[in-house]
């Protein structure tokens, strides 16, 4: 049976309440647990190319502690916190149907139907977003454009790319808007909600959430 | 000028996108490349353009070979115009838009000015020079497309489904701006298109591709002659080309309903049917 996007939610936040409870060598291996559940939920080539950007990031961060201070256990140990909590999104992201995402945030946590649903659109964005941006790369290409040299001559260059993808990203907002009022969101009228219960795994997943918390929290404050 | 040989594309293991393509593109030539949707239209342009490097074979540019080489060093010779202009619009008028490839290329800014007023002649956007390109029409902006195309100074010029969701006006000026450059520039055309009547009034080499081969290469009038599967090909046959194969069997179609009607008038008045 599988959970809801409830339980999933959940989840997340009590794996970034653990990246904080739990000590490093049981982080290091929810982080293999969280990659291998990734790759079997969805083996694809952007699972592979998101966890590198995560890992490009930790690694920046990773640097950034080291070059201002001399704990170098602080600087790995933040690190391998921040994978963790950005690999549990990534799972989430990897299972769940944004749609379920958008009602669980309204239904369970009552979250206003408005920003659950500008939280979830900003999602939908991304993959939008990222075409655009390999399209207008491509666009440019072709007339010339070529991000080699200086880096201030690379920067300058790249606004042949970012003007059009920002200019592209306000009208696609736009055309959002205007078909979201169109079908009629906002209004005041009673929206109807196609409920996700809770099941039995979902109980008892969250139990198994709760009691991971609560030893985290004994282990790191006992 | 393009020489396609035995090239082989892949998106995924085992999918191929283009399958033992090779082609042969003369200068001068007004080639309509068409085809159903997914049949490797557009990548087969795109691995012209460098845009996209062959699984296997090779493109040849001039004789020198597309391998390794990026989009932009081939920009000087093959021009390519995108489906959407507004992906690509960055200046603030239209004769600056057309400028930032020639500058991107370092071009003397002297020359790029001429270039620019030569584009926009030819394409006819002179008057608009100094408009916001993104308050131009659908049809002005693929205009301006190909305009920030010519200011490379391209020998062939390929343009994906650039006439789709214009109106007739619109879509006449793009081709007859397209038409003007192949007679008058010797700029080589590799048009991408759904319309079968543009390919028969327009095109003088049709190029069907079916599930990443070449199934056709020849002349529109053969493709549309009523021996050929075009239903198989995602293809149908211009109105034209269907009232020329029924009243003149056997017979290459005319380019368009003014011609025909030309031919059958002389037919007529050939068989003193008609004063």
């Amino acid at each position: 049976m599988q959970l809801t996007a409830f339980s999933k939610i959940v989840a997340t936040m009590a794996v970034t309440l653990w990246a904080f409870l739990l000590p490093a060598p049981v982080l290091a291996g929810l982080l293999l647990l969280e990659v291998l559940m990734l790759f079997s939920a969805k083996p694809e080539r952007s699972s592979a190319l998101a966890l590198a950007s995560l890992l490009l990031f930790a690694g920046l961060m990773v640097g950034l502690q080291l070059l201002f201070s001399d704990d170098v256990v602080t600087a790995f140990l933040g690190g391998l916190r921040m994978m963790v909590m950005t690999t549990s999104f990534l799972c989430m992201f990897a299972t769940t149907r944004i749609q379920d995402i958008t009602q669980a945030l309204v239904e369970k946590f009552r979250l206003p139907r408005e920003y659950a649903f500008m939280l979830t659109a900003a999602l939908r964005f991304i993959p939008d977003f990222l075409a655009d941006s390999k399209a207008t790369l491509d666009a440019q290409s072709c007339r010339g454009y070529s991000n080699s040299g200086n880096p201030i001559r690379r920067c300058l260059a790249c606004l042949a790319v970012v003007k059009p993808l920002v200019l592209r990203a306000i009208v696609r907002s736009e055309t959002l808007a205007l078909s979201l009022e169109l079908k009629g969101f906002g209004g005041q009228a009673h929206q109807t909600l196609v409920l996700q219960p809770l099941h039995v795994a979902d109980y008892a997943f969250l139990l198994l959430l709760t009691l991971v918390t609560a030893g985290g929290a004994v282990l790191r404050f006992a | 000028m393009i020489n396609v040989e035995q090239v082989d594309f892949c998106y995924k293991r085992n999918q191929k996108a283009l399958n033992q393509v090779s082609l042969t593109i003369a200068p001068g030539e007004f080639i309509a490349l068409v085809g159903r949707n997914g049949s490797g239209k557009t990548t087969l342009s795109r691995v012209m353009m460098a845009l996209l490097q062959p699984t296997a074979g090779r493109v040849l540019v001039d004789g020198e070979s597309l391998k390794g080489k990026k989009p932009s060093d081939v920009a000087g010779t093959v021009g390519y115009v995108f489906q959407n202009p507004d992906l690509q619009i960055l200046a603030e008028t239209v004769a600056e838009e057309v400028a930032y490839g020639p500058a991107a290329k370092g071009v003397a800014p002297e020359e790029v000015k001429r270039r620019v007023h030569r584009a926009l002649e030819l394409t006819g956007l002179a008057e608009l020079a100094d408009a916001y390109p993104r308050t131009l029409s659908y049809g002005q902006k693929r205009r301006l497309a190909v305009a920030a195309a010519l200011a490379l100074k391209p020998r062939v010029l390929i343009l994906d489904e650039i006439t789709g969701g214009q109106d007739a006006i619109e879509k006449e000026a793009v081709l007859s701006v397209l038409k003007r450059l192949n007679e008058e520039q010797g700029v080589t055309i590799i048009l991408i298109t759904h319309d079968m009547s543009t390919v028969l009034r327009y095109a003088g080499r049709a190029i069907v591709m079916a599930q990443g081969s070449v199934a056709f290469d020849g002349a529109p009038q053969a493709l549309f002659a009523g021996s050929h599967p075009l239903a198989e090909w995602g293809l149908s046959c211009p109105a034209v080309a269907a009232v020329a194969g029924a009243l003149l069997p056997g017979e290459a179609a005319p380019a368009d309903a003014a011609a025909l009607c030309q031919v059958l008038i002389e037919k007529m008045r050939r068989n003193g049917s008609c004063n």
